[in-house]
């Protein structure tokens, strides 16, 4: 009985411990990117400035949206101070549902306006693309599709593979087709798509694992995605899409500061360093991503965006267009 | 006192666990400020009925399969005299304590090993075949603790007077039915509840549209109706299964049942072992030797990465999982006390309730109540986490203290109170001794599950903090495979670990209280 009670005392005693009050030396950080790649970057943060990061991380069985679903539901009481985004689809979300607030950080001047977001409610850096995924032992690279569009010929019929599009990139990748190309070709080229039998995998990790093993020939996916899959030693190379024509969807990194939070200025502080040249050629290194700060040194590997056809689309109308097509995009997976 | 100790468990459990998911109920119903049904009426389209119809068939599929492998082996490992059967009662509830995700994996990826293509795992019929071996230890748990409680004599007289085949089918399986019953219905709630099988292995299921208005669309009211109609229907099963068994146990873990009649098995007790040890390499030996080559394709420098990485989250995790099982003990044996001895039936209806609440949707209504600014102190601390534990855990834990509870006479404790003795003096003296084991056996079960517990913990857990299975899944997204299979090895171990503190503290228990209550 002693033993219970001493127990149930000490965890008392801890939990009044870990009730937590912000103090002014932390910061809360939500990240959508994957924890291999941000945690370090957050680490190095910490040992330059001295600011401790509290960061939360998200999980591919929750379609890294459990953090979203989170900052939406503390909406009238903030814990987060910056949100990390992996895409540009989820801070547009924020933004629509009020809860980002603007900041113009000056080291992102010189970072193209078309990956920021008009009233700075947030500021890409550090991209992926979407690109080809192809198995080497089924395909040749002369063999391997080089525009989406040969995704809907028969002679692909069963063999490519995409993530599920209500979620992450992939949703976003297809937003941009209904952005560039217009409801109906898109609904279109979605029902050649379907007709062909094209796979629905869970995840662009899930694409990346069927082409390796070799359950299809091609997949769309991310480039972080298929780059590990090379690293991993996989059979499998990479193709940019539509060069002379639609181009390569770029997906910038993002960050937002949350309004209201209650570390402010420490969120602008991890804002800015985030958005650093330093950050971009770190993550280059550890996940082949491509930097949006001109002249940031890369390992060679790394595609450079200057070598890239970019897809030409507007962020904030694309990620518009996606809550728009969602309930059409429902129903085309519930199709198959 | 007694009444006053009721209260506070009570009023606690309702300002933990209640508060939050009524305030997000009634949330649903409100649009604007008015009453309003327009996310249940989305609901009850052509399309959603159609997912509905197909997630029941799909359950009652995999109830049907776990319940019939789960009850054949609770037959060889408690009415037989198999070889091994210790060995196999404990080897075979493995799956029970790893993560459905991880098994799905591994299975996908044993058939691609196997060269067999992966065209029936990712089907509706690979997500029966993968959760029916998820479930059938549960069904072999249930029904095992039913065979235990057969009264040796009804067996032996039936023998007498015909085969042993008649005797099994007019008497054996009438006395089971209960348990039987438990184990279908149990297992339909937890598959049609379950979403990272299906959605790992394409396949749309009824809970997906709850994730989907979460994850997708963000409509958490809209989410909140979708589970509310999964509940509804859970609750529905499970009250009738209620009103039909009555007081039959639901699981039992402590062995003070009636003496065991063994059927010898003669010649057929080597095939016997071949099917249990067949079915252990199948559902055990597989998933975890697919992980054993995927973590060693690069030598052991996966494993002491993965070592590496969870090292910092062990500690913690071990001590909320063991503040969470402590606190679903405290709770279930005063809510069990209640429930048997008090009779206090509304209970079990209100655990089932909270029972059949979505991971997730018990996750946000914690955010939505208790992230207030007077609430946020327990919202930024572990104690949070813990609040999750016991809103999934504690109908469990409850009913395997409640079983204990069922065993244990009337007349111990009217004997005591006729001689003067207290109810405090009584639960110290007389009770507690006896439903030790069982509360030990509750502790460790609710520490387990505790352990491993992902749905809400992902959306509660506090920034800074580190906990077991969320490294686990937040560093899967995009590590290679070989690192991944060696942090589920590096679980599975600290898993077994827990599980052999289970049995050798079941043991020293229950030597311990046969010593004190032997009169």
């Amino acid at each position: 009985m002693k033993l219970i009670a001493t127990a149930v005392l000490a965890c008392l005693a801890m939990f009044y411990v870990s009730c937590s009050t912000n103090s002014s030396d932390t910061v809360v950080v939500y990240t959508t990117v994957d924890q291999v790649f941000s945690e370090p970057v957050l680490k190095d943060f910490e040992d330059q400035t001295g600011i401790k990061v509290k960061p939360l991380f998200d999980t591919e069985e929750t379609k890294s949206t459990g953090v979203l679903n989170r900052i939406i539901a503390e909406k009238d009481n903030p814990q987060c101070d910056v949100f990390w985004s992996g895409d540009p689809v989820r801070p547009n979300v924020l933004k629509y549902k009020g809860i980002t607030t603007s900041y113009p950080s000056p080291v992102a001047e010189d970072i193209d306006a078309n990956f920021k977001d008009d009233e700075f409610h947030w500021i890409g850096f550090s991209a992926r693309a979407r690109v080809l995924i192809y198995n080497t032992e089924l395909l040749n690279p002369e063999e391997a599709p080089q525009s989406v569009f040969e995704l809907t010929q028969k002679k692909y019929k069963g063999q490519v593979a995409i993530a599920n599009p209500l979620f992450g990139t992939t949703s976003f990748h297809f937003a941009s087709w209904f952005h560039v190309l217009g409801d109906e070709k898109a609904k279109e080229f979605l029902a050649d798509l379907k007709k062909n039998n094209v796979v629905i995998a869970a995840s662009n990790g899930d694409v990346k694992k069927r082409v390796s093993r070799g359950d299809v020939w091609c997949g769309l996916t991310d480039t972080d995605d298929a780059f590990e899959a090379i690293k991993e030693g996989a059979p499998v190379d990479i193709v940019f899409l539509d060069q002379d024509g639609l181009g390569s969807l770029i997906m910038p990194n993002t960050v937002s500061l949350i309004k209201n939070s209650p570390n402010n200025e420490n969120g602008k502080k991890v804002i800015d360093y985030l958005l650093s040249r330093e950050t971009e050629a770190k993550l280059a290194i550890s996940c082949a991503q491509m930097p949006l700060h001109k002249g940031v040194k890369t390992p060679a590997a790394v595609p450079q965006l200057d070598n890239i056809m970019p897809m030409k689309i507007d962020y904030q109308k694309t990620a518009q267009k996606l809550e728009d097509i969602q309930e059409f995009l429902k129903q085309w997976v519930e199709s198959f | 006192m007694k009444k006053l100790l009721y209260i506070i468990v009570i009023a606690l459990f309702f300002f933990l666990v209640l508060a939050p998911l009524l305030s997000i109920f009634i949330g649903s119903f409100i649009k604007n400020g008015h009453f309003s049904i327009e996310n249940y009426a989305r609901i009850f389209t052509g399309k959603t009925l159609n997912l509905l119809l197909f997630s029941i068939l799909l359950a009652a599929t995999v109830s049907l399969a776990s319940t019939t492998i789960g009850g054949l082996i609770a037959f060889f490992v408690v009415k037989t005299d198999v070889t091994f059967r210790n060995s196999f009662k404990f080897l075979l509830l493995i799956p029970l304590f790893l993560s459905p995700y991880i098994i799905a994996v591994s299975w996908v990826d044993f058939f691609v090993l196997l060269g067999v293509g992966t065209d029936f795992i990712y089907s509706p019929a690979g997500v029966v075949f993968v959760l029916s071996f998820i479930f059938a230890p549960l069904s072999m748990l249930v029904i095992s603790s039913g065979l235990t409680n057969i009264s040796s004599g009804l067996e032996e007289a039936g023998l007498m007077m015909t085969s042993r085949f008649k005797t099994i089918l007019k008497i054996i399986l009438p006395l089971i039915k209960p348990s039987i019953i438990t184990s279908l219905i149990l297992v339909f709630v937890l598959s049609i509840s379950e979403f990272s099988v299906p959605a790992f292995l394409s396949v749309n299921v009824f809970v997906t549209e709850i994730f989907v208005q979460f994850s997708a669309f963000y409509r958490h009211e809209a989410a909140v109706a979708n589970s509310l109609v999964l509940i509804s229907m859970c609750v529905f099963l499970l009250m009738l299964e209620k009103f039909y068994l009555a007081d039959a146990p639901f699981l039992t873990v402590s062995s003070k049942a009636q003496r065991i009649k063994i059927t010898e098995l003669n010649r057929c007790k080597i095939p016997v072992v071949f099917f249990l040890a067949g079915y252990l390499t199948i559902s055990v030996i597989i998933p975890i030797v697919v992980l054993i080559i995927q973590a060693f394709q690069t030598g052991a420098a996966a494993l002491g990465k993965a070592l590496k990485l969870l090292a910092p989250t062990i500690a913690g995790s071990i001590f909320y999982a063991g503040v969470g099982a402590l606190l679903l003990v405290l709770f279930g044996f005063v809510f069990a006390w209640m429930t048997e001895r008090e009779k206090i039936r509304p209970i079990n209806t209100i655990l089932l309730f909270v029972f059949g609440v979505p991971s997730t949707v018990l996750g946000i209504a914690l955010i939505k109540f208790f992230n207030t600014p007077v609430l946020s102190g327990i919202y930024t601390s572990f104690g949070i986490i813990i609040f999750g534990y016991l809103g999934r855990f504690i109908f469990i834990v409850e009913k395997l203290i409640a079983n204990a509870l069922k065993q244990i006479p009337d007349s111990f404790d009217e004997s005591a109170q006729m001689m003067g003795a207290g109810f405090f003096v009584r639960l110290r003296k007389i009770l507690l001794p006896l439903v030790l084991p069982a509360l030990f056996g509750a502790f460790v079960i609710g520490f387990l599950l505790c352990l491993a517990e992902l749905g809400t913990t992902i959306l509660v857990y506090p920034p800074g903090v580190s906990v077991m299975p969320i490294k686990v899944y937040t560093i899967m997204a995009n590590a290679p495979q070989g690192l991944t299979s060696a942090m589920s090895l590096v679980v599975l171990m600290i898993t077994f670990a827990g599980l052999a503190l289970l049995f050798v503290g079941y043991r020293f228990l229950n030597g311990w209280t046969k010593k004190r209550c032997s009169f």
